[in-house]
């Protein structure tokens, strides 16, 4: 793994005193700072409501922040719209409820955005779907509409629909949490087998075999900040902040 | 199937008699039935004189209409009769062929030839005229037949050019009714009966529809200058009533629109029906867009679509189909609220009833041509919800065959 020597590798999500207000005026952004270089994988955990969600959204635009400056694979985050676009199409997210478009098959969620946005031939883009499926397990599914398919089911085909758009960056925000107990593994090894062929991810998530497993770093947030930041052996065994401490007792 | 007590007469005595009190009501209402049902066909056969509608038969279709260029709405009918039943069969074989005769389709072909056969005898139209309605159903069952027949043989890359045929078959309807392109024109204020009112509503159905979306996507748009305008329009539009919008169309509409395009008086109604409907439209696309959830607008962006696609391919998709049936409501209301044309002194179905029951030689009919009218109305409505539920049948992806 990469993780061993991450300065000598590219840089590719930098984020600096970043700080968001929701427009009622709660603060959940408090300055935070990250950065993920290529091939990393980086858990994010930490109590709910501490800003996990907020802030990994906020490196695709997903929500916007009012304060510090992001940089993702090269490109400064900017309220213009073709630089998110830009953005948006090198950075893929998977997200809790999946949210696959139910009235597509499984198929046409794949090829829609490559086709589309990338302009790729349809043919080609099928061809590519379906090794996708076959590579997250569901070849046989293809023709099939995602409300006929289980959870765990539906989560590899998100998987798969952004990997469909080829990004070199991977976002996911509790891809497991609203899977049944037995459906769990099957995602995860779908994701560790991507960390394996060094995708870069930034992973919010409270699977603590996959973060000992997989993770480059850990990184623990609470109220809308950054509290620790290590190696997973580290921050499992030997946490250095109180709050840490705390977290990883109320989880086990 | 083979469960006890599923015959027909057992289901009836079960549902009708299954207890003393929910057969004695079962028993009043079945009486009460038919008493009234004996009393309205005893009137309809021997008390009603339908000469007024058999005298009058042409002018409910088609108002004042150049005898000479009747042609021209024989070869739209007979045009829109072979586009049905073309489309008809197609939906039936494609994009997965289902049985070739459902029940369904058996049962409306025998009620078509029905209607071919009693409405004209009923009517006591001259044989010639006979004869047109007779081809006319005659070409719209074998178009459904050839097309259900030969429809898998169209190849797949022709296939998605096939819907085009409406919105051409509607612009050559406009022409073949109002003139040009070499033929002679008939301008508005000749047209009427059936003719004005199905105009005029196919016309406002047809536009109100993307004005409401694009109205309902303002409503929600971040734009607050865009949302305000969405706002008031639709608040305005819904809370004046259409009778005062049509007058006030009427006398305001020339001054709004640029010269040459003062349309003449049954386009600025239709267009004041096409502005009232847009707003009720926008309102059943906005519960349709609030059905959504917001993830799947994130799922889209965060794939790279930008805004338009996104609302093209994911959100107005699903938007739709579940604005469908409230949306199909809005266009019944307004096939309906097209008779507030004859207020404004337009001869359509209603204005030309009017005019023919205050013809001295038809005097006290009313209860005959109130009945036709109604008749008439209920058909159309009928066709539109039944399509309606057509539609709402094929969209949803869990229905279709496709899954199989
Ligand atoms: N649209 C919103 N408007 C106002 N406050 C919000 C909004 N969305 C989130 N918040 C608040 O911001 C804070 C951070 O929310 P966020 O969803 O990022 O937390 P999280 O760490 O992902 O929590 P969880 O583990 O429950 O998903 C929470 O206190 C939440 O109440
Ligand atoms: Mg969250």
């Amino acid at each position: 793994m990469t993780s061993s020597t991450p300065s000598a590798a590219a840089v590719m999500i930098e984020a600096r005193g970043v700080e968001k207000w929701y427009p009622n005026g709660f603060q959940a952004l408090r300055g935070v700072d990250l950065t993920v270089h290529q091939g990393e994988v980086v858990v994010i955990m930490g109590p709910s409501g501490s800003g996990k969600s907020t802030f990994i959204r906020t490196f695709n635009a997903l929500e916007a922040f009012q304060k510090g400056s992001i940089t993702v694979d090269g490109m400064a985050l900017s309220d213009d719209v073709r630089n998110i676009d830009a953005i948006r199409r090198e950075v893929g997210m998977v997200f809790q409820q999946f949210n696959l478009f139910p009235h597509l098959t499984v198929l046409q969620n794949l090829t829609l955005a490559p086709v589309l946005v990338r302009r790729r031939p349809r043919r080609e883009v099928e061809r590519q779907a379906l090794d996708l499926l076959e590579r997250v397990g569901i070849h046989e599914q293809a023709h099939k509409y995602p409300g006929q398919l289980s959870g765990g089911q539906q989560q590899r085909v998100a998987i798969a629909r952004s990997l469909c758009m080829e990004p070199r960056i991977m976002l996911f925000d509790e891809p497991t949490s609203a899977l049944d107990p037995e459906m769990v593994q099957e995602v995860l090894e779908v994701m560790q087998e991507l960390a394996r062929d060094g995708m870069t991810m930034v992973v919010v998530t409270h699977e603590l075999r996959f973060a000992r497993r997989v993770a480059s770093r850990v990184v623990l947030m609470a109220d809308g900040e950054v509290v620790e930041e290590a190696p997973p052996e580290q921050f499992f065994t030997n946490p250095r902040h109180e709050r840490s401490r705390q977290f990883l007792s109320q989880i086990r | 199937m083979n469960t006890p007590g599923s015959s027909p007469l057992q289901r009836l005595r079960r549902e009708l008699f299954a207890s003393p009190l929910d057969g004695l009501i079962s028993l009043l209402l079945i009486g009460f039935l038919l008493a009234v049902g004996l009393a309205v066909l005893r009137w309809m056969l021997f008390q009603a004189q339908w000469a007024v509608i058999q005298a009058n038969s042409t002018l409910f279709a088609v108002g004042r209409y150049p005898v000479d260029q009747q042609w021209r709405l024989w070869l739209l009918t007979s045009l829109l009769a072979l586009a049905s039943g073309l489309s008809w069969g197609l939906l039936r074989r494609l994009p997965h062929p289902g049985p070739a005769w459902p029940r369904n389709d058996r049962l409306a072909v025998g009620l078509l030839i029905a209607l071919a056969v009693v409405a004209p005898l009923a009517l006591q139209l001259q044989a010639s005229v006979q004869l047109r309605w007779w081809l006319i159903t005659a070409s719209l069952i074998t178009s459904r037949w050839a097309a259900g027949r030969w429809g898998q043989a169209i190849p797949p890359a022709l296939r998605r050019w096939i819907p085009l045929i409406w919105p051409l078959l509607y612009l050559a309807g406009m022409v073949l009714i109002s003139g040009g392109l070499g033929l002679v024109s008939v301008p508005p204020s000749e047209w009427g009966g059936l003719l004005l009112t199905l105009l005029t509503a196919s016309f406002a159905i047809l536009l109100c529809f993307p004005l409401g979306v694009l109205l309902a996507l303002g409503r929600r748009s971040e734009l607050p200058l865009l949302r305000g305008a969405s706002v008031l329009y639709i608040e305005f539009i819904r809370g004046a009533p259409l009778i005062t919008l049509l007058f006030l169309g009427q006398n305001i509409l020339g001054f709004l629109l640029p010269g040459g395009l003062a349309p003449d008086r049954v386009w600025r109604a239709a267009w004041v029906l096409t502005f009232f409907a847009a707003a009720y439209v926008a309102e059943a696309v906005r519960s349709g867009l609030a059905a959504l959830p917001p993830g799947q607008l994130e799922a889209a962006r965060s794939l790279g679509l930008p805004m338009p696609l996104a609302l093209i391919h994911v959100v107005l998709p699903q938007a739709l189909r579940v604005a469908l049936p409230a949306t199909v409501g809005q266009f019944i209301s307004l096939l309906q609220d097209t008779t507030l044309l004859s207020l404004i002194g337009l001869l359509d179905l209603l204005g030309t009833a009017r005019t023919v029951m205050a013809n001295p030689a038809f005097l006290g009919k009313n209860g005959e041509v109130y009945l036709v009218l109604a008749v008439l109305f209920w058909c159309c409505c009928a066709a539109l919800g039944l399509g309606s539920r057509a539609l709402e049948h094929r969209l949803n992806p869990l229905s279709s065959p496709a899954q199989a």
